[in-house]
């Protein structure tokens, strides 16, 4: 059994329309997976389905072992931090010191341990200047910061990233998936939804969503070299790899080889 | 002359006593025509407080702006009609969140028409064929904006300012959220939108490589001062913006690489994806 199991999964807004059309994902324990796809295709509900925030239609998930359902959604909820699209859907307190709190205080982690958890997070995105402020006097990319540093201060066994660094500079960027990746190394598994191909190239498979249902699942070599799967969902393959996929013909092995290679090196 | 900033400074109020400086001394001149402007800079650096400057959403607290002929000052002025000065300068807000209030994404993209007298049964017409344009169908017509994924609500907050057709639009990182497919189109309607109206448009963002392309001047804030207002080309020449927490360019990075890893006679300075081909060929061969 696979550490997150989602089977035949569907979900519904309304009874108009099916969203989620039977998904079927399989994650083990340690795996950095990247979800990308379409505006609309999807990403955000499943994400909400796999931290019980919205109740599947039909088909099963099942976490460490535990069937999600009313019974279990707390204790499933304990293993997995969400960084939300909207940061402002993720605040809650008067200050950014609180809404870095909040996520832990529901952990039931020990004060004086928040506190220097507070500390050590909010260090870590640069933020520990703003603690006493409060979040909606923030900029856009500080506001991601926070979120951030909330659910990095949980410190879950399962972390999902729904877009939440899409407005922050490269170099914000860059120190964050420093952390994560070291994390990573540690032995947390993530979810990164992103339309940032690069950032998506740091996981080692690629899950594509298309219209709510899976267009494609597997290792990133492997899907990278369909450019019609790119094309057929909106995506776009990062600038290195699209040059070397113009330059066809004799003369250009070396060159293509290493644009390849270059683009895998994390 | 469209905007004119004269040594504007703003400062958001903390409490009674302290207050945050998040621009400070900024002049600059926006024309009405023609400008394409990329304002860059890194996280809390001041583009999203300048914007509003734009549309007089914030008022300078010290020096003065120009928008359309009218001065804009640190009080409000009864005289000045400050709804008249956001159809000249329509801005699309950062989180799209803040601009969609209406229950129906028609409502929302009649909105601003309506405000600007424009009769219902055009401003309806307005709604379907603005929303076609950052390509959403009229499915969306009546859907509740606030059920919309993030990236389609970004679609609809743009068609909203598109819809009451400003002189100048000015648009707060208006590609983050979009789908690749998504963010080259919308950059190509903005390009359209451009050639046949002559707007001037101005955009905030973090992607370089769309900077690279597609703006003719590049305005770089750091920590609220201005530091740069030039051409992209002239600005990614320098050495070191690495310092203000500025990348280069995709074209350039890989170019540059391939340039040193293969000892190649190559002009790394390309802005796009042809032209990067193009050069390399050359230099291969
Ligand atoms: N609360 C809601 N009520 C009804 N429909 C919704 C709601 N939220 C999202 N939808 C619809 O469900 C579909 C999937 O939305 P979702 O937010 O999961 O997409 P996404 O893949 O995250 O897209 P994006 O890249 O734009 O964030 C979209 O077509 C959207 O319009
Ligand atoms: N309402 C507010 N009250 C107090 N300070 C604010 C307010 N809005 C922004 N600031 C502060 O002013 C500075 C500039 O913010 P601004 O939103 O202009 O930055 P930005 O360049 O748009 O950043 P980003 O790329 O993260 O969106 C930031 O340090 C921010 O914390
Ligand atoms: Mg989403
Ligand atoms: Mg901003």
């Amino acid at each position: 059994m696979s550490y997150i199991e989602i089977k035949d999964l569907s979900f519904s807004y309304t009874k108009k329309r099916q969203i989620l059309k039977n998904i079927g994902i399989n994650i083990e324990k340690g795996e950095w997976i990247a979800i990308l796809g379409h505006n609309g295709s999807g990403k955000s509900t499943l994400a909400k389905t796999i931290v019980g925030l919205l109740e599947p239609g039909a088909g099963s998930i099942t976490v460490d072992g535990i069937k999600l359902d009313q019974d279990t959604l707390q204790s499933v909820r304990r293993k997995i931090g969400i960084v939300f699209q909207n940061p402002d859907n993720q605040f809650v307190g008067v200050t950014v010191r609180d809404d870095i709190a909040f996520g832990m205080e529901n952990l039931c982690v020990p004060k004086a341990e928040m506190l220097e958890r507070i500390e050590y997070f909010a260090t870590k995105v640069g933020m520990e200047k703003f603690l006493d402020k409060e979040p909606a006097s923030l900029s856009g990319g500080q506001k991601q910061r926070v979120a951030i540093a909330g659910i990095l201060a949980m410190q879950t066994e399962i972390m999902i990233f729904d877009e939440a660094t899409s407005m922050l500079d490269p170099y914000a960027r860059g120190d964050l998936m420093e952390h994560i990746k070291k994390l990573h190394n540690e032995g947390l598994t993530i979810i990164m939804i992103t339309h940032e191909i690069e950032e998506a190239l740091l996981a080692d498979r690629l899950v594509i969503m298309k219209d709510g249902a899976i267009f494609a699942d597997g290792p990133k070599e492997e899907l990278l070299k369909k450019p019609d799967l790119f094309q057929g969902s909106a995506l776009e393959l990062p600038f290195s790899l699209r040059l070397a996929n113009q330059l066809t013909g004799a003369g250009f092995e070396e060159v293509r080889g290493y644009l390849w290679e270059s683009a895998f090196r994390k | 002359m469209g905007i004119r900033f004269q040594e504007v400074s703003f400062h958001y109020p903390q409490n009674q006593l302290t207050y945050y400086q998040a621009i400070a001394n900024i002049t600059l001149d926006i024309e009405s025509k023609n400008e394409f402007i990329c304002l860059v800079g890194r996280t809390g650096s001041g583009k999203s407080t300048l914007a509003q400057h734009m549309n007089a959403l914030l008022l300078p607290t010290s020096g003065t702006l120009e928008i359309f002929g009218t001065k804009i000052t640190a009080k409000r002025d009864k005289k000045t009609n400050y709804n008249s000065l956001r159809k000249h300068v329509g801005l699309v807000f950062q989180f799209p969140e803040y601009q969609l209030f209406e229950e129906t994404v028609e409502k929302d993209i009649m909105f601003g028409p309506l405000n600007f007298h424009t009769g219902i049964d055009e401003a309806k017409e307005i709604a379907r064929e603005t929303l076609k344009l950052v390509g959403l169908d009229e499915s969306y017509l009546n859907r509740n904006p606030f059920n919309l994924s993030g990236g389609e609500k970004k679609r609809v907050a743009i068609a909203g300012i598109l819809a009451f057709d400003p002189d100048i639009l000015v648009l707060d990182e208006p590609t983050s959220g979009l789908d690749p497919r998504g963010k080259t189109q919308m950059m190509e309607l903005f390009k359209e939108i451009q050639d046949k109206t002559g707007k001037s448009i101005i955009i905030i963002t973090h992607d370089m490589d769309l900077v690279y392309e597609h703006a003719s001047r590049v305005v770089v804030l750091y920590d609220g001062e201005l530091i740069y207002d030039e051409s992209p080309k002239a600005l990614f020449k320098r050495e070191g913006l690495e310092k203000y927490h500025l990348q280069y360019p995709s074209p350039i990075r890989v170019l540059k690489d391939l340039k040193e890893r293969f000892d190649l006679d190559l002009d790394i300075y390309q802005r796009n994806l042809s032209d990067a081909v193009t050069a390399l060929k050359r230099a291969v061969k």
